[in-house]
């Protein structure tokens, strides 16, 4: 054992302490287990399965919170290449999506509680699925091991391929799940070719050794090319969870053809896993260039990035114009703001500690707005669903005055999602856009490829694109106020109104909270490019479960 | 509380009354909160009647940027960050600030009627949207931050795009969308120039410190090793400061390859040109003045047109003079185009609104005119353009909606001899039409002179100032034209069998136009009182100030 590993003696065997900062995953797989046995003594009946699944994530949720007071906020939460750094680590960015990601599953659940739970007849297997896409996501943010990092992924895409299809008589949703299948798969063997190749070149799985590798032999290193395919490979499966052009196909019909329940819950929970994972693994190549340097490989991931994003928000936002089905137009509304959100990563790479911070409080701020915005929207879609049966535009007709508590609120998400103030979903532009900005004083230079030209490009293309997404949630918005062809009234549950009600005030609540959010999101971001870790080996991870397989 | 928050938020607590009042009170709490809105506004003329800044001659203003109830608030602040609520009246902000209360009083009591209106489903639900479109015109105009300044901005948007698309006439759906994505198109573009402007700010201030050798900033050492202050949204600051002055308008100053002051002032110009609106992006205009039900009319014509030209005002010019200049032969080629061509066009309507419409893109194209001829009659006149075409064109509108109401139709050839019918009607008419006219002693003659005037002496700086008055002189006369024409048509010759039965100005309407017809006349006898004694001073500061940075940069 060498002094490195005594340094560090939780490596290989965790301790209680180290334990417990994981403790969030461990109650969500206990709660599974639970689930599992709940039928055997239970009975196959909803409501105890409910009740487990709920107590669940509430446990999980305290945890959750115990232990984002536990992280320390900033500095440690690096990780240190060419050491055993640890298979999960836990800083504030992972607890952070922790509770995120547990306030979006308690909306899930409660959506599934109004819709659902009267008639389903497999429950435990839905929750199984449910929490195991769940931990699965968390996983993904929770680790900067490649080969974590995978099982993380399939764990989180495998349940999510069966919820797509989960009710068996739904030829639709059949049909959306093996095409969500298909495609996953394909963009999984993609990654692990590509995790392949990065293993044959570096040698170890560790992302803070595959970064030190590349900052020690970026400039002129033979197998330059066969890095830059391999990361490329890699970045395809980040982009199929993103669902960001041209990885997004499988999100259109997946979303149309599964329960709203489970559209709702993949249209945020699946893409913030991957956009965090993004952020942090462009972080980690970040930290490893020295910032005075200027690294080509890392100008050419910006602007792939940058380009990426752009394409996505755009070829989302122009799909979104001839849909008729509201559940596929918010699906391509997602790929549009899934594409806002990359540029918040197309930042990140950025000589400095403020482009860092700036970016990815930007792009947390995003999640937890969005994260209302749509359970907002898909809450409405839902309620209209169950009551007329099917999701075309024509059964919102008239539904300001068929049910004015669903209309008001979706007016009001639409809005937020198109980024009108004094909605939230400003704010996350906003903070996106002036994370753009800020490369003009940051970094300078003004050749064509320079990051100020990037920043700025970006910024235009989004506000292009703000106005282009007007349009068709403007669509919805004129059926639900302006039309009336005399449809019947929409008796929706008051624990629906209840729902999508708080998620639209919180809309306007949150807008004005602007700072606080900014700070909360702040904290969980601080630290994580750590661009002195690369260098010294003195900071450690805060956690670390696990050793490295060599 | 400070004074400007109270009237910005009164119509807000108006809307948020309205939401539990039973509802046949829906529109007494409205129409209160109007008033009380309207009469606290008025006391904002307190602080400059017998006050120490009275001796000193003009009301406003010893430097440009002196401001009244200022209220100032740190709102949203962060590392390097800065966004405040900051609210103050100037020579600029404050004529308008009156107007918008006044308008939206008279407006509201135009609503009155709204059970015998075709589609008087909602009351509640319009009245809600009313107050807060008035709460966001007011927080427009008195907003000196940036930032502040675009989210009220932006919360007129969608209140209007209802109130135009559920209560307007047969085509109000396409008119309502068309007229939310015009506006949108501009903020947009007024969004990319507030992210820019707010990093090229914290450049400036930047280079600034290093100039002068105080290292760390307002904010030091947040990047490594590099100083870092932070940019300002703050618009005052933004004007006058001069390292930011200096940065913004010097010809090295890029921004995507292009030079920064003439393209931020395109981008601002093209937003608040969409408002104004001015030739190439007027055509929302009459789609949305004929669809939209009166009192929404008259709030279009009489506030938001003048956004626009505040726009102009407080954001182009102060901060971009550089881009003014450059940009000056095209401005005024748009002012005397829209002066020319919205003439041409309302001469050509059959329909009595659009008429209006058209006659309003013309009146805003004098606006334009005076302003981009940065000279100070031209400035004095834009702005008193504004404020008489803020009484007028409501006027004219209510004319159009009390004779719609009676009638259901609009065709000017349909109508004739309503002065015999409707004599107290007719007389108002007259008033309001003549004063839209630009009759010598009425309110529209002043700002039209005085523009035309301007655009004369700024024939020493500009060659092709001479042929631009002479063209917007002759705009004069077709509107003498098409107005004269209506009125014949409308309101002389022969009572009409059809229209022989009709009642005349009700208590109500007459209640509404008489404080237009006066104030139409008084600001047209009294200009130094009513209107030049409180903007002039700040007009004219702000022009010295443009001048000078023009001086220093070229």
């Amino acid at each position: 054992m060498n002094a490195l590993a005594q340094a560090n003696p939780w490596s290989a065997v965790p301790i209680g302490e180290h334990l417990f900062l994981f403790s969030p995953l461990i109650v969500l797989l206990c709660t599974m287990l639970a689930i599992v046995t709940c039928p055997i003594i239970l009975g196959r009946g909803t409501r105890p399965v409910l009740a487990i699944a709920s107590l669940g994530v509430i446990v999980a949720m305290i945890f959750a919170v115990q232990v984002a007071g536990e992280v320390p906020y900033g500095g440690t939460s690096g990780f240190s290449p060419g050491q055993d750094a640890g298979m999960l680590i836990a800083d504030s960015l992972s607890s952070g999506f922790q509770i995120i990601l547990l306030i979006f599953m308690s909306g899930v659940m409660w959506l599934w509680w109004i819709g659902s739970s009267e008639s389903e007849r497999n429950a435990p297997e839905f929750f199984i699925l449910l929490l195991g896409s769940a931990l699965g996501m968390l996983l993904m943010v929770s680790t900067t091991n490649v080969l974590m990092i995978v099982a993380g992924f399939e764990l989180a895409s495998l349940p999510s391929y069966a919820l797509v299809g989960f009710d068996k008589r739904d030829r639709a949703g059949a049909e959306a799940s093996l095409k969500y299948m298909i495609f996953g798969a394909v963009c999984a063997a993609v990654m692990l070719y590509g995790i392949s190749l990065i293993y044959g070149i570096v040698g170890s799985f560790s992302f803070p050794v595959i970064a030190a590798y590349i900052q020690e032999n970026l400039i002129f290193s033979g197998d330059r090319l066969v890095l830059i395919i391999a990361l490329a490979c890699f970045m395809v499966g980040i982009a199929f969870k993103i669902a960001a052009v041209p990885c997004h196909f499988w999100c259109p019909d997946a979303f149309e053809g599964a329960k709203v329940e489970v559209t709702t819950w993949l249209s945020v929970a699946s893409k913030a896993a991957g956009l965090l994972l993004l952020a942090r693994l462009v972080m980690l190549l970040c930290s490893a260039v020295p910032h005075d340097k200027v690294m080509f490989v890392l100008r050419a991931l910006a602007w792939g990035i940058g380009i990426m994003a752009a394409v996505t928000c755009t070829v989302g936002n122009w799909c979104a114009y001839k849909q008729t089905s509201v559940k596929r137009l918010l699906a391509y509304s997602s790929i549009a703001h899934a594409g806002y959100m990359m540029m918040a990563a197309a930042v990140f790479i950025h000589p400095g500690v403020a482009g860092h911070q700036a970016g990815l409080t930007a792009l947390l701020v995003y999640v937890i707005i969005y994260l209302f915005m749509n359970l907002g929207a898909f809450g409405v879609t839902a309620m209209v669903v169950w009551e007329t049966g099917n999701d075309r535009i024509e059964s919102f007709t008239g539904l300001m005055r068929r049910a004015p508590w669903l209309a008001v609120p979706m007016v009001i998400c639409l809005m937020s999602l198109v980024g009108l103030p004094p909605l939230a979903g400003f704010l996350g532009k906003w903070w996106i856009l002036l994370a753009l900005g800020s490369f003009e004083v940051v970094h300078g230079g003004s050749q064509w490829y320079s990051f100020k030209t990037l920043g700025w490009s970006l910024v235009i293309i989004t506000v292009l694109n703000t106005l282009l997404s007007l349009y068709y949630y403007m669509r919805v918005v004129v059926r639900m106020t302006l039309h009336d062809d005399g449809q019947p009234v929409v008796r929706a549950s008051i624990r629906g109104l209840m729902l999508v009600n708080a998620c639209a005030a919180l809309l306007l609540v949150m807008f004005f909270l602007a700072g606080p959010l900014k700070e909360i999101a702040g904290r969980c971001a601080e630290g994580l490019y750590n661009p002195g870790a690369a260098l010294s080996p003195a900071t450690q991870p805060v956690a670390t479960v696990g050793g490295e397989i060599e | 509380m400070n004074i400007l928050t109270l009237i910005v938020f009164l119509p807000a607590l108006g809307a948020l009354l309205c939401l539990v009042v039973p509802r046949p009170h829906v529109r007494t709490v409205a129409v209160l909160f109007a008033t009380l809105t309207f009469l606290v506004s008025l006391s904002l003329f307190g602080s400059f009647f017998g006050g120490a800044e009275n001796a000193a001659g003009s009301f406003f203003g010893s430097s440009y940027g002196t401001l009244h109830n200022v209220e100032r608030a740190d709102w949203i602040t962060g590392q390097r960050f800065a966004i405040e609520y900051f609210l103050g009246v100037d020579g600029l902000s404050l004529p308008l600030l009156i107007l918008t209360t006044l308008v939206g009083l008279l407006a509201c009591l135009a609503s009155w009627n709204f059970d015998q209106w075709k589609i008087n489903k909602g009351i509640r639900a319009y009245f809600i949207l009313f107050l807060l479109l008035e709460t966001g015109m007011l927080g427009v105009f008195v907003s000196l931050d940036f930032f502040l300044f675009y989210i009220f901005w932006e919360v007129m948007l969608l209140p209007m795009y209802f109130l135009i698309g559920v209560w307007g006439g047969p085509r109000r759906e396409y008119a309502a969308i068309k007229f939310f994505l015009f506006t949108l198109a501009g903020s947009v573009l007024m969004l990319v120039a507030l992210v820019a402007m707010y990093f090229y700010s914290d450049s400036a201030i930047n280079s600034a410190m290093i100039a002068q050798g105080t290292p760390g900033g307002i904010e030091s050492g947040y990047r490594d090793g590099a100083m870092l202050t932070h940019g300002t949204f703050d618009l005052i600051e933004l004007a006058v400061n001069p390292a930011i002055q200096n940065h913004f308008n010097a010809a090295s100053t890029v921004f995507l390859g292009i030079r920064f002051a003439p393209l931020m002032f395109m981008f601002l110009f093209i937003g608040f040109a969409i408002k104004l609106p001015c030739v190439p992006f007027h055509t929302w205009l009459p789609d949305a003045h004929v669809e939209a039900p009166t009192p929404i009319s008259m709030i279009l014509a009489g506030v938001l047109l003048k956004m626009g030209g505040y726009g102009f005002l407080r954001l182009c010019y102060p901060i971009f003079p550089a881009g003014a200049l450059d940009w000056a032969f095209v401005l005024a080629v748009i002012g005397v185009v829209s002066i020319l061509y919205g003439a041409l066009c309302a001469m050509a309507q059959t329909d009595f609104k659009k008429l209006v419409a058209y006659s309003s893109v013309s009146h805003m194209g004098y606006v334009l005119l005076g302003i981009a001829v940065m000279t100070e009659a031209g400035f004095q006149g834009a702005m008193f353009q504004m404020i008489a075409h803020g009484i007028s064109s409501p006027m004219c509108f209510f004319l159009v909606g009390v004779i719609y109401d009676r009638a259901h139709h609009r065709e000017i050839n349909r109508f004739g001899g309503l002065w015999l019918t409707m004599p107290r009607y007719g007389t108002m008419a007259t008033i309001g039409f003549f004063a839209s006219l630009g009759l010598p002693g009425l309110c529209g003659f002043i700002g039209e002179v005085w523009v035309l005037l301007g655009t004369f002496a700024a024939g020493s700086k500009f060659t092709w100032a001479y042929p631009m008055a002479i063209l917007a002189a002759s705009g004069v006369i077709l509107t003498a034209g098409y107005i004269l024409w209506l009125i014949r048509r409308v309101y002389l010759g022969r009572e009409k069998e059809e229209y022989a039965g009709y009642s005349d100005a009700s208590a109500r309407e007459t209640f509404i136009l008489v404080p237009m017809a006066v104030l139409c006349i008084a600001l047209g006898v009294l200009p130094m009182q009513t209107v030049f004694n409180y903007t002039n001073g700040t007009l004219d500061l702000m022009l010295q100030h443009i001048v000078g940075v023009i001086g220093m940069v070229s």
